[in-house]
């Protein structure tokens, strides 16, 4: 179990807001498709995950609205704002150019 | 898209801060959600029931905490803190009742006043005029180096219409051709018979459009066009909807009906909707949105070739785009080609003003000086304040080093004391408000009668944002200083002084004598201020007007009317004559007059003339202001003769011409030399009777009270000249009322038929002519009032509070054997250095600030000797009471008190 900290500071945001470009999201499913697609590799804690997606909430990036899940119980949706697709894409690009430059010292070192 | 995002961010935080329990309850569902799922999870994998669930909060790790954090993420406890910070200084205010009142009561009256003037401002000069568009629209003049606003002649009023190329185009009414919207329009009143009794209205010839011109169009029928203007259709009407209401009780089918004007039957095509302004005029002059009863058009009579006449008002709207120095250029360009057709265009230049500086510009200076004035004791109200707060934030010094041990950040200190300064001021300014609701009906009521636009002065949306504004401004900038004292704690020496001995550091001491120099450094300029006012309106009282107001009553006439002829003077003659007969006999009264016009009402007539034997400068003429006056209208008046005779009963066209002169014109143009028995003439080919001798020199009427001193002016003999309309004066020992009941009984006995207007006393006339400088002084010395007693109370809280502080101090002295007198002189001359130090800075700053004032003076330098001394005297006279109270008590610590306390 990774702790917030492991991940670069940010990471958690872009990785929140990726999963959720598809198609809103209740946290715990958040959550599982993150472990999923990387194997378990990347297992987001709730304690980090729900106050991330809060703060996300308050910076107008995702909004969350009551809807019946897949179990047939209330859950907490977040979906993207239009803002949030643009902060998505900011990130994406800013993480692309850091993986990049990391990837040269890398190889190169 | 960024504004959405913003308006998300709010709406989340709002929710947030407004609706705390179900926010709450929603993170625990969700949580709950989380938990239930990671449970069924678990015993998927094959867990039993109580290991998932164990499993699952293991997993999911503290709720309270992430909880906690969810809240932290939501960052609203900035927010929450304010609205804390709120509370807490209520309660605070709420605790010191005494405290808080005085700060709140000054800041009330302070604000109070300022938004009463604001109000005044804000309706006279920021509110826009109410006609369509207003800033397109001009006052067009003509303009000379002798008459820098001169009315226009109607035919170059006629050219400009049709030659120039800046003016808006406008429709013709009736024949539907197009303008340029240039209007003139001039003063003609008429005589309404036929209905009720007779009655005098204000009437306006007017060119065709000129209510096009305004943006303005009659409410029901149509508006003047072209062919109004050939005299022989001239007789149609538009009325005002006032006098449609009053005289017509509102008839839908008024227009076509015929009404009766001066004795003729006039055609009524329109009314004008109810409210709308008279522009204003200067020739014979109705101010600005003063009642107009009817409009006619515009005759263009006479020779189109003489261009020597110059009695009509110019207004124009400029096209969109075209600036008021274009359109300039432009009717100049016009002008300069008129001069080539006509002489009479010669040497003349054309100006156009817009229209509302025109009606307001002479008023900016007053006004924004008594806001500055007002300002001023604002900032003696927030210096007050200031202290007061300084004062408590030292008691209190120890509550913040309390919370700063706790962990509180100086910018969170600061801000608690900055929200209890804006909470004090804002409602301060809640009943400041209330103050200024009261106060601008007063300010009205007090304005002078001719000030311009003061029915457009309300109490407005504007006035309440100001106040607004001004409460948040002076609450930071009265609470800043102590909030950054107060929260500059020393933990150590906080903490440790024990409870009486807490004193003020050096700092804070500074702080607060640099208040208290400043405080009586604003009230001594505001003093200087109103000292000059006052010498100024003692100087308009005291010099001689030139006539005697006292004991004479005045009344309006017009002999427009079937009845008398101005081809036939002996009509109107034998009227005035008759009619000043019966005035004469009458009982209590001692001399009658009649004239064209009485002093300081606005009189403006001139006209050039030849002297014998004298040529003008080049390019120039010689010209007088011209009146028509019967034998004893000089007496009546009180206009002294200086030399040669008045008129006599010989003074008539028949037998002998004559003319008198004041005394301007009699050393404008005879320097030096005997005036009388020299003769002019208005003919451009005199034969030998059309020389006037001049028989007497009267002296000199001021223009106004506050000019220099008087036009030249000259006076022919009323039955040469028998105007039509005249004003009518007697003297006597009657009371005004009975006097004014004896001139309507003589005009009545002689022709019911007559209206007779404007009844009033000289002594009236006079008071109005007064009226505005009397609103300056009245407005600047109770503004100086209150800042002296806002100075006198401030310092006098600085000296007893800080006597306070030291009076262990002033203990130890005396146990120590220092006199009782000695104390008082120290404590005495300390408050003193503060007052010396503030009146010096306030007479510098009245020196530099002095020229602004210098307009609104009357023979005193802005920078007069007698005024600075005498409100230095009063400043520091005041300031010597505020010490003496808490000297004398600094004397009267008991030592043994001092030694015992700690």
């Amino acid at each position: 179990m990774s702790k917030p900290s492991d991940l670069i500071q940010g990471t958690l945001d872009l990785l929140i807001l990726r999963t959720i470009s598809l198609e809103p999201k209740h946290g715990w499913a958040i959550a599982k498709r993150i472990e999923q697609i990387t194997d378990d590799v990347l297992q987001i804690t709730q304690g980090a995950l729900y106050p991330a997606l809060h703060r996300l909430e308050q910076q107008g990036w995702v909004r969350s609205e009551w809807r019946t899940s897949e179990t047939g119980r209330e859950a907490k949706f977040y979906s993207l704002t239009r803002a949030g697709t643009a902060q998505l894409k900011r990130e994406l690009a800013q993480w692309e150019r850091l993986s990049n430059a990391v990837g040269l010292v890398i190889r190169m070192a | 898209m960024f504004l959405s995002r913003w308006w998300n961010v709010l709406r989340a935080r709002l929710r947030t801060l407004l609706k705390r329990p179900s926010v709450e309850t929603e993170l625990e569902k969700e949580l709950r959600f989380h938990l239930e799922r990671q449970r069924e999870e678990n015993v998927a994998r094959g867990m039993s029931a109580d290991e998932a669930r164990y499993a699952a909060s293991r997993r999911l790790g503290g709720i309270t905490q992430i909880q906690e954090e969810c809240r932290d993420m939501r960052r609203t406890g900035q927010l929450e803190s304010i609205l804390s910070d709120v509370q807490f200084a209520a309660r605070t205010l709420i605790h010191t009742p005494g405290f808080s009142a005085a700060i709140i009561v000054t800041m009330a009256i302070a604000i109070g006043a300022n938004s009463a003037i604001f109000s005044v401002i804000d309706g006279v000069l920021l509110k826009p005029l109410p006609y369509p568009q207003p800033e397109r629209l001009v006052r067009v003049f003509l303009n000379n180096p002798e008459y820098p606003k001169f009315p226009l002649n109607p035919f170059d009023l006629k050219d400009y219409r049709e030659r120039s190329r800046s003016f808006e185009s406008l429709t013709d009414s009736v024949n539907g051709g197009s303008l340029n919207a240039i209007g003139g329009y001039a003063r003609d009143d008429l005589q309404l018979s036929g209905i009720d009794t007779p009655m005098r209205l204000t009437a306006f010839a007017v060119t065709a459009g000129f209510f096009h011109v305004l943006g303005e169009r009659p409410a029901i029928g149509r508006e003047f066009s072209t062919r109004d203007e050939l005299a022989a259709n001239g007789h149609v009407v538009i009325l005002s909807h006032e006098l449609w209401n009053s005289r017509f009780a509102s008839q839908p089918n008024i227009l076509g009906r015929k009404i009766i004007l001066n004795g003729e039957p006039y055609t009524v095509v329109g009314v004008m909707r109810s409210g709308f302004a008279h522009p204003g005029n200067d020739y014979h002059a109705v101010a600005y949105g003063q009642r107009v009863d009817v409009w006619v058009p515009f005759p263009f009579r006479d020779n189109p070739a003489n261009r020597g006449s110059h009695f009509v008002d110019g207004i124009g709207r400029l096209k969109t785009g075209v600036t008021v120095a274009q359109a300039q250029a432009d009717l100049n360009a016009v002008m300069a080609q008129m001069a080539r057709e006509h002489e009479g265009d010669r040497g003349w230049h054309v100006r156009l003003t817009p229209l509302q500086s025109e009606i307001v510009g002479g008023t900016q200076r007053l006004l924004w000086t008594l806001l500055g004035a007002v300002g001023l004791v604002l900032l003696i109200a927030c210096v007050n304040a200031a202290n007061l707060l300084l004062a408590r934030a030292t008691i209190r010094s120890r509550e913040f080093a309390l919370r700063a041990a706790l962990g509180a950040r100086r910018s969170r200190l600061i801000r608690l004391l900055l929200t209890e300064s804006i909470l004090l001021s804002l409602i301060g300014a809640a009943l400041g408000g209330a103050i200024a609701l009261a106060g601008v009906n007063a300010l009205v009521a007090l304005l002078p009668s001719d000030f311009p636009r003061a029915g457009d002065i309300h109490v407005n949306a504007a006035m309440f944002l100001f106040t607004l504004t001004v409460a948040i401004a002076t609450g930071i900038l009265f609470g800043l200083a102590p909030a950054w004292q107060g929260s500059n704690v020393d933990l150590r020496t906080s903490l440790h002084q024990s409870g009486r001995s807490v004193t003020s550091s050096a700092g804070v001491l500074r702080l607060r004598n640099s208040l208290v120099v400043s405080e009586i450094a604003l009230a001594c300029l505001l003093l200087i201020g109103a000292g000059l006012m006052l010498r100024s309106f003692a100087n308009l009282l005291d010099t001689n007007p030139g006539f005697r107001p006292t004991g004479t009553v005045t009344a309006s006439i017009s002999l427009r009317s079937p009845s008398y002829d101005y081809a036939k003077p002996e009509s109107i003659n034998r009227f005035y004559e008759q009619l000043l007969l019966r005035l004469v006999s009458t009982p209590g009264v001692s001399a009658a007059g009649i004239a064209t016009d009485l002093p300081w009402t606005g009189y403006d007539d001139n006209t050039g003339f030849t002297i014998q034997d004298k040529t003008p400068p080049p390019n120039t003429e010689f010209h007088a202001r011209y009146h028509s006056a019967s034998p004893d209208y000089f007496r009546v008046l009180g206009i002294p003769l200086l030399k040669g005779r008045f008129f006599n009963a010989h003074d008539r066209k028949e037998s002998s011409h004559s003319l008198i002169i004041n005394q301007a014109m009699a050393q404008r143009y005879w320097p030096g030399e005997d005036a009388l028995g020299r003769r002019i003439t208005f003919e451009d080919h005199p034969k030998e009777s059309d020389w006037l001798p001049i028989v007497g020199i009267v002296g000199d009427v001021k223009d106004t009270p506050a000019s220099d001193g008087a036009e030249p002016a000259f006076w022919w003999s009323l039955p040469e000249w028998p105007y039509m309309d005249v004003s009518v004066a007697v003297r006597g020992r009657s009371e005004p009322s009975v006097l004014a009941d004896d001139i309507r009984a003589a005009v009545h006995a002689l022709d019911p038929s007559l209206a007779i207007a404007e009844v009033r006393t000289m002594d009236e006339i006079a008071a109005k002519a007064y009226s505005s400088s009397q609103f300056a002084l009245l407005l600047f010395g109770l503004f100086a009032l209150l800042a002296l007693v806002l100075a006198g109370i401030g310092t006098y809280a600085v000296m007893s509070y800080s006597m306070n502080q030291r009076s262990h101090e002033f203990g130890l002295r005396m146990a120590l054997g220092a006199q009782s007198r000695d104390v008082f002189t120290y404590v005495f001359r300390q408050g003193m250095k503060l007052t010396i130090g503030g009146t010096a800075i306030g007479v510098v700053s009245s020196l530099i600030l002095g020229r602004f004032l210098a307009s609104l003076l009357y023979r005193v330098s802005a920078h007069d000797t007698l005024t600075m001394a005498a409100a230095c005297f009063v400043v520091i006279a005041t300031a010597a009471l505020a010490c003496y109270v808490p000297a004398r008590r600094a004397t009267q610590n008991d030592p043994m008190n001092a030694l015992r306390a700690d």
